[in-house]
This record gives structure tokens, C-alpha cells and sequence, in this order.
């Protein structure tokens, strides 16, 4: 019994692992330009499930900004019974800064506060007429930190305000505010219930897309398990594949919605009755859209990772 | 090279497609295994790639109890086995070349050495010159030839071929069986599953036989059975 010299089978691969990877990047590449159709209809379809996620992000983005503005309100007022000195002024309000949860406070003078109602009754000012500010007591309005703001935070804050020298009635819409972060809470889990729901979904959609290419291509990876490869050879191109696919689906959806975001903006007087801008709406922060193309390669790879499953067992 | 242990195998409740088959093939032997359709021949040739499993008795290959092997040693297994298959199991999408060089990507060669490798195996074989073409575009010996060389280029310790004469005319039959003769040898243990009764009655090999999934070794005409 003889063997060829020249030709040793070696027992493993001679390959390291850089040119491994190289290898699995090259190989994903030549499959994506082989099946061009069905690379086209993948991202297609990645493009679409990830624009419906940008654009539902876009929408909770706003409402979040819009529910942080009205949040602010929350405010904490400290009447005087009479108008304090400056020298206690500064002190107080030191003393107040000093409590954990104030964001910031301002005092309100007689005066401010007359200009103030006045405002409010805006039409009917004659109601005050004859009214001068000394009935209006001063106040220190304190808009607290966003993260006291729920009711329990408030109560406590309160609690210890009412604690500091020189602090007499203090008031701030109690049922308000209970009502208001109800809502905001409401409004949260919500959003999170849809958006993972909408996850779901197109993880659902990426991986099934994903699956009918690895079907299509079955025959081949039938093949190299009949000769030997392992289930990292095999697998590691197709992962690439749907990270490549995922990546490229994400930067088209991130794309489109920019360009619809600022399409809309430039031609929004010709069809809206208010500026989108003026009325607070605002585009995604950069980190969104870098968390949206990770987040849709993450797709692609999990997609891929899920459909082999079933096909690496061969 | 080979040994099967009262090995069977069920790939249904009630039928069994091998029943307590015993049998051993050295190493560098050249076997014919026959019998009609369903006899058994193709799951004894899987059960050596390691594709089925026995619901009893010991697989031994190259020394290594198959019943004893994890999922990750399969492929190392299967890079010692070249297999042919009965309908080629050829990528149409790939060139001819593309199709043999699989076996050595996967082994991790590099890309100069393995066109080097598969020219050589394709000269050998006499189809160099269609090493661009699409395996669609081929006669169905040509076909055969491809599933050989993509079997032989990295010179498997084992080769098994499942019918690899069923659809080519007898110029064709005797030139493919020449090459298996070839890399037998070479040294290569080859196992060949056929019910083509020409094919085994021109040869003086060693025969076995199955009927029923039960093996009936070295009948004089195993086709009376």
C-alpha cells in the first residue's frame, strides 16, 4: 500500500485564525454577490422592518421630549408672609439649593407675581384694577431634578423643605402631579410594550428572510458538512452574510428617514398649518441612529444565528 | 478499516433498515456491497460517514467507535471519508472547479495550493478542461467524474461511492471504475454500493451482500437472492 508523497492530507486546518477570518469575510462577500436577488430582497425587507422601528423611535423620542417638558412644571412654591431682606433671600435659597432633588430656584416678587396673574387674565385685567401687589405674597419656586419628580420623591423633598429655617407654607399640586406621572408612566410602559413588540416582529421577519437564503442555499451546506467542515466553518460566512445584510438594511432605513425627516421640513408650509420645528418636534440624536445600524446588524446576526439552527446539524 | 458489531439500524418503529450486521473490511480492501433497492447498501455506507447512527452494535472506522464519537469529531471523521453520491449532490451555481475545491476550503488550505490540488486531481481525471463550467452543463459521466474528483482530491483514507454507475454507459462505467481501482491503489479503502449486476460480475472483489438489511456475504451470484 502506497501514498502520493507530495500529496498529505493535513489533519487540520493550516489556516490561522486572521486568515480564517479573512477567509469567512471573503466567502460572505462572494455569496452576496452570487445571489444578488435574494441579498436585494433581504435587505429590502430589513430596510422596511427597521424604518417602521426608526420611525416609531422617531415618535417616542418626541412624545418623551414633550412629557420631559411638561414635567418641568413640577414645581414646589415657598410663600412668604412678608417680603424677605436680601442678605436672607441668598441664604434661604442657598440652604435650599443644598437639598438633593433642587434643580434650580427662582423668587418671585410681588410684582413679578401681579405681571404674572395679570397675564393670566389676559381680556379681563380690569378685574384687577385697583389692586396693588401687596396682596400677592413673594415666593421661591423651585423646579426639582428629573429623577425626584415622581410622588413619593416629591412628598419626601417637600418633608425636608419644610424642615430648612426660614421655609414657612409651602404648596405644590399634589393630585397633579400624582395624575401627571401616572399618565408619563403609562405612556412609557406603552411605548416599551410596542417597541418590543415591534422588535418581535422583525426579528421574526429578519430571521425568516434570512432563512429562505440559507434554504436556498441548503445543497451547499449539506455538502460541506459531508466533508468535513465544522459547524463554525459552515456557519461563520452566513453570520457575517446577516450582519452585512442587517448593517446595510440599517443604514438605508436610517437614510430614508432623514431624508423623509428633512423632505417634510422643507416643504412643510405647503402642506402643514404649523412649522414642525417651531412646534418641538425634533429629528433622532445621533446616538439613535448609531444604536439603530448596530442594533440592525445585531438583527442581521441573530436572524442568521437562529435560520442555521436547523441546518448545522447535517 | 471498517468494523460493524451486530450493528442495526431502525429508521422506523417496525422496519428495521440493517438488522444485526456483523462484518469487518481491512484496510486498502476493495468491496462491492449489493442487493436490491432498499436492501441496506446506502444506510451501511452512512453509518461509516457517520450520517446515521445504530440503535445498537458498534461502528469502528479508522480504530474510532462511531458510537462513542461527539457531534464535533464528525467532521473530523468525515475529512478521512470521500464520499460519492448517487445523484452526485453537485452545486449547479459553482463551477466545476468551485464544486471540487470545497473539500480543501474546508480542510483550511490556501487558495494557491488548493488550485494546484484541484487541477491536478482534474487532470487525472481527464475533465481539466471543464473546470469553468457550471456542473449543469456537463454529461452525466462528466457529472460523476466531478463527484469523484470533489471525494478524492484531499486523498481520503476511505472512499465510498452509492451507485456511482447507475446512469452511464458501459465506456463510461468501466473509465469511472478505473479510477476507483486507482485510488485503491493508492491505498484508499473503497466501498462501493451497486446493483449493477455487470459491474460486480467483471470484477473478482470482494462481495457482500444484503437482502433485507441482512448481510449475506460473498454469495456466488448475489443477485439470486
Amino acid at each position: 500500500m502506497t501514498r502520493s508523497k507530495h500529496n498529505v492530507r493535513p489533519a487540520a486546518s493550516t489556516k490561522s485564525g486572521g486568515s480564517k477570518f479573512g477567509y469567512f469575510f471573503r466567502k460572505a462577500f462572494s455569496n452576496l454577490a452570487a445571489n444578488r436577488l435574494v441579498t436585494a430582497l433581504t435587505v429590502s425587507t430589513i430596510t422596511l422592518a427597521l424604518l417602521i422601528i426608526a420611525m416609531f423611535l422617531l415618535v417616542f423620542v418626541n412624545m418623551e421630549g414633550t412629557v420631559e417638558q411638561w414635567s418641568r412644571k413640577v414645581v414646589v412654591t415657598v410663600y412668604f408672609d412678608k417680603e424677605p431682606l436680601p442678605q436672607e433671600l441668598t441664604s434661604l435659597k442657598n440652604r435650599i439649593t443644598a437639598l438633593p432633588g433642587t434643580g434650580s430656584v427662582s423668587f418671585v416678587s410681588k410684582e413679578t407675581a401681579l405681571k404674572t396673574f395679570k397675564e393670566r387674565l389676559k381680556g379681563q385685567e380690569s378685574l384687577l384694577d385697583g389692586v396693588s401687589a401687596d396682596i400677592l405674597p413673594s415666593s421661591l419656586e423651585i423646579a426639582l431634578t428629573r429623577e425626584h419628580r415622581s410622588t413619593e420623591a416629591v412628598n419626601i423633598y417637600v418633608a425636608r423643605l419644610k424642615k430648612v429655617q426660614g421655609v414657612g407654607e409651602v404648596q405644590y399640586g399634589e393630585e397633579w402631579v400624582r395624575k401627571f406621572l401616572t399618565f408619563f408612566n403609562f405612556l412609557r410602559v406603552l411605548g416599551l410594550l410596542i417597541a418590543a413588540f415591534l422588535l418581535l416582529a422583525v426579528l421574526f421577519i429578519v430571521s425568516n428572510t434570512i432563512r429562505l437564503t440559507i434554504l436556498a442555499r441548503r445543497d451547499e451546506l449539506e455538502i460541506q458538512a459531508l466533508v468535513g467542515a465544522t459547524p463554525l466553518f459552515i456557519k461563520a460566512p452566513f453570520l457575517i452574510e446577516g450582519v452585512i445584510q442587517g448593517g446595510a438594511g440599517a443604514v438605508i432605513a436610517v437614510s430614508m428617514l432623514t431624508g423623509g425627516y428633512y423632505t417634510l421640513l422643507s416643504n412643510s408650509a405647503n402642506f402643514l398649518a404649523f412649522n414642525p420645528v417651531e412646534a418641538g418636534i425634533s429629528f433622532l440624536p445621533p446616538l439613535h441612529l448609531i444604536a439603530l445600524i448596530i442594533g440592525g446588524s445585531f438583527l442581521g446576526f441573530i436572524g442568521s444565528l437562529f435560520s442555521l439552527k436547523k441546518f448545522t446539524s447535517i | 478499516m471498517i468494523e460493524l458489531h451486530n450493528v442495526t439500524v431502525q429508521y422506523q418503529k417496525d422496519s428495521q433498515a440493517l438488522s444485526s450486521v456483523t462484518l469487518k473490511i481491512p484496510k486498502g480492501d476493495f468491496v462491492f456491497i449489493t442487493g436490491t433497492s432498499g436492501a441496506g447498501k446506502s444506510t451501511l455506507l452512512k453509518l461509516v460517514y457517520a450520517a446515521v447512527q445504530p440503535v445498537s452494535g458498534h461502528v469502528l472506522v479508522d480504530g474510532q467507535n462511531l458510537s462513542r464519537i461527539n457531534r464535533r469529531q464528525i467532521p473530523l471523521l468525515r475529512r478521512k471519508v470521500g464520499v460519492v453520491f448517487q445523484d452526485f449532490k453537485l452545486l449547479a451555481n459553482r463551477s466545476v472547479f468551485e464544486n471540487v475545491a470545497i473539500t480543501l476550503e474546508v480542510l483550511g488550505w490556501e487558495s494557491k495550493d488548493i488550485g494546484k490540488k484541484v487541477y491536478h486531481i482534474l487532470k487525472r481525471l481527464g475533465i481539466e478542461h471543464k473546470m469553468d463550467v457550471s456542473p449543469l452543463r456537463l454529461s452525466g459521466g462528466e457529472q460523476q467524474r466531478v463527484a469523484l474528483a470533489r471525494a478524492l482530491v484531499n486523498e481520503p483514507k476511505i472512499l465510498l461511492a452509492d451507485e456511482p454507475t447507475g446512469n452511464l454507459d458501459e465506456a463510461n462505467k468501466n473509465q469511472i471504475l478505473a479510477i476507483f481501482r486507482e485510488a485503491n491503489i493508492r491505498g484508499t479503502t473503497v466501498l462501493i454500493a451497486t446493483h449493477d449486476k455487470r459491474v460486480v460480475n467483471q470484477s473478482h472483489n470482494r462481495i457482500i451482500h444484503l437482502h433485507n438489511g441482512m448481510l449475506q456475504e460473498a454469495a456466488d451470484d448475489p443477485f439470486k437472492a
